[in-house]
This record gives C-alpha cells, structure tokens and sequence, in this order.
C-alpha cells in the first residue's frame, strides 16, 4: 500500500469502486458455482476383444494330454465365470472346476493357479452373467488385478463374455 | 459504493485491502474449479472398490469419458445418447485424428492410444455395460479405466 500523494493543486484518485463491485461478482459466482467433485479411483484395464480360448503352450495342447490331471493346465487363458443372484448380487464363481462362493476364496485360488510358474497364464477371460450389476463385477475385477504374474507383472489384461441369463 | 460526503470533511475508506483479498479469493476459486466435471454425470453412483485408485493423467492423455446409468443408457457431457454405435465410431475418428499427429501411419481400425473412461452405475446390469465397451473394441479402442471410488461417500 502506498501512501496518496497529495499535491498541491491536482490529487490522482482511483475510482476502486466498480472495480470491487465486479470482483465481488465474480467472488459470488464461483462461491456458488463451487462443488468439490469426490475423488474417483479407477482400474485400468488392457481389454481386447474376447479371442477363442485355443490358445494353448507348445508341446502341451489341453485336453489331450493323459497325464495332465489339472484342467486348466496347457492354456495361456484363465477363465472365470460369475453367476448373479435374481437381484443382480454376486452368486458364485468358477476358475476351472472349482466353485467358490466368496470373493477371499476367488482370491486364494486365483493366487495359487497365476502364481504358478508352470501355468503360463497372461490374460483372463471373465465370463459374467448377464444381470450382474456393475459393483459386483468390480469386486471381481478388484480380486483378478490384485494378482500377480508369475513375471512378477500386475494382471491387467482381462476380457469379458457374457453368459446369457441362467448361465 | 460511494464515498460519503460531509459539509467540511470527506470520509473515504481505503478499498484497497478489501480488494487485494478479493481478487485472492477470486484466483482460489478460479484455482480450485474442476472443468473435468462437465463431461462427469454426478448424479451417478459408483461402485466402492477398495483398490481403486486415483491416476491423473495431466491432460496428457486422450480420454472418452461414458457414462452409463442404471438403465444402460449412455450419457456424454451430460446429453443422452440415441445412436451409441455412431456416437462411439465418431469418437473413435476424433481419438484417431489425435493419434495421428503423433503416429501418422495409424490407419481406421489400428488399436487406439486413447482410454475409455467407463463411468457406471453400480446398478448397471453387466449385459448394458458390455454392449458398450463391445461397441468400444470394435472401433479400436483397448484401453479401459473403470471408474469407482475408494471410499464411500458420506452424505
């Protein structure tokens, strides 16, 4: 601040009137305007088109192997299936043969198989059913990006099919 | 306001202070005011996901931002949407355009630097859903980032 320069005969006055007239309108404006948006998190996702899971590893092709005793050994695809409830709600899943019906157990056997060094696995393909409502589907996406590879890499590539209604 | 005037003596506040702190209220508000808002409908309500994180992008990064109500209809910057497919292949084009300034050898069909930003209820039946990231993935779009919070709101 500076203090007025008082001359003899002239004294310069700046009119700060309109000038405060108008800052408090634009105060106004943004005071009212203002909505602090919440913080949205998100999971991002590698998703290609669902691809036939025929891909297989070289010299172990699935489904021919006698002494393969583990169903989902030999494919690079990891499959998961989520039944909904009539409501939309999370029924069961399936990895496999396996059935479990709460997403710790999803978590337990999805760490077991992609932690395997021998399973190859790079991608999974979720079949969803049909009326799964979207918070359900993204407990199961949340538990699936959780893993990891055995590279060491976070598990971000995932497809999804539909499972027409009853599965 | 006005200065008011008197016979013999003139009473003039100084506004000089009044108006240094509006003008920082102004530059805060200003500062803190979310342009990204517009193309968000917050009237949604999105899932809680634990592990869902915050990533800002910086503006670096093309984004299509859909949002997808309870009843599957697909909304952008706030105007719903009749016609998904030809909407979606239009932003596709334009993410193109924009892709091609970095790589001009893109072509139509090319996968997409872009990331679809999905936006859903948490009520969204997943065939709705479905129906739009398909119609995503045929115009070349692979990225995707779902959206949910990490918390809960608190009303």
């Amino acid at each position: 601040m500076r203090h007025k320069k008082k001359r003899h005969q002239d004294e310069v006055e700046l009119n700060l009137t309109a000038m405060l007239d108008m800052a408090f309108q634009l105060l106004a404006f943004f005071i009212l305007t203002f909505k602090p948006s919440p913080v949205e998190g998100q999971i991002l996702l590698r998703m290609p088109p669902p691809q036939p899971v025929t891909n297989v590893n070289a010299g172990q092709p699935a489904g021919n192997n006698p002494q393969n005793t583990n169903p989902l050994s030999g494919l690079n695809t990891l499959t998961i299936t989520a039944f909904a409830n009539g409501d939309g709600s999370l029924k069961q899943m399936q990895v496999g043969e396996s059935i479990m019906t709460t997403l710790p157990a999803l978590d337990r056997k999805l760490a077991a198989v992609l932690s395997d060094p021998g399973s190859g696995f790079d991608q999974v393909i979720v079949q969803v059913d049909s009326r799964l409502h979207y918070d359900s589907l993204m407990q199961v996406i949340d538990v699936c990006t959780r893993q990891k590879l055995p590279s060491g890499e976070q598990l971000s590539k995932l497809s999804f099919v539909e499972l027409p209604v009853g599965g | 306001m006005s200065a008011s005037m008197s016979h013999g003596a003139s009473a003039e506040p100084n506004l000089t202070p009044i108006l240094d702190m509006v003008f920082q209220l102004i530059t805060f508000f200003m500062l803190v005011i979310n342009f990204k808002a517009a193309a968000m409908d917050m009237e949604l309500k999105l899932p809680v996901v634990g592990s869902a994180r915050p990533v800002d992008t910086e503006g670096r990064e093309d984004l299509l931002i859909l949002n997808i109500d309870s009843q599957g209809r697909l909304r952008l910057f706030g105007r719903l949407i009749d016609d998904v497919k030809q909407t979606i292949a239009a932003e596709a084009q334009a993410s193109l355009e924009i892709a091609r300034k970095a790589d001009p050898k893109l072509k139509k069909g090319d996968e997409l630097p872009s990331t679809v930003v999905v936006r859903a209820d948490k009520r969204t039946p997943f065939a709705m859903l479905n129906n739009i990231i398909q119609i995503c993935q045929q115009n070349g779009y692979r990225k995707f980032a779902l959206k949910a919070m990490n918390r809960t709101e608190t009303p």
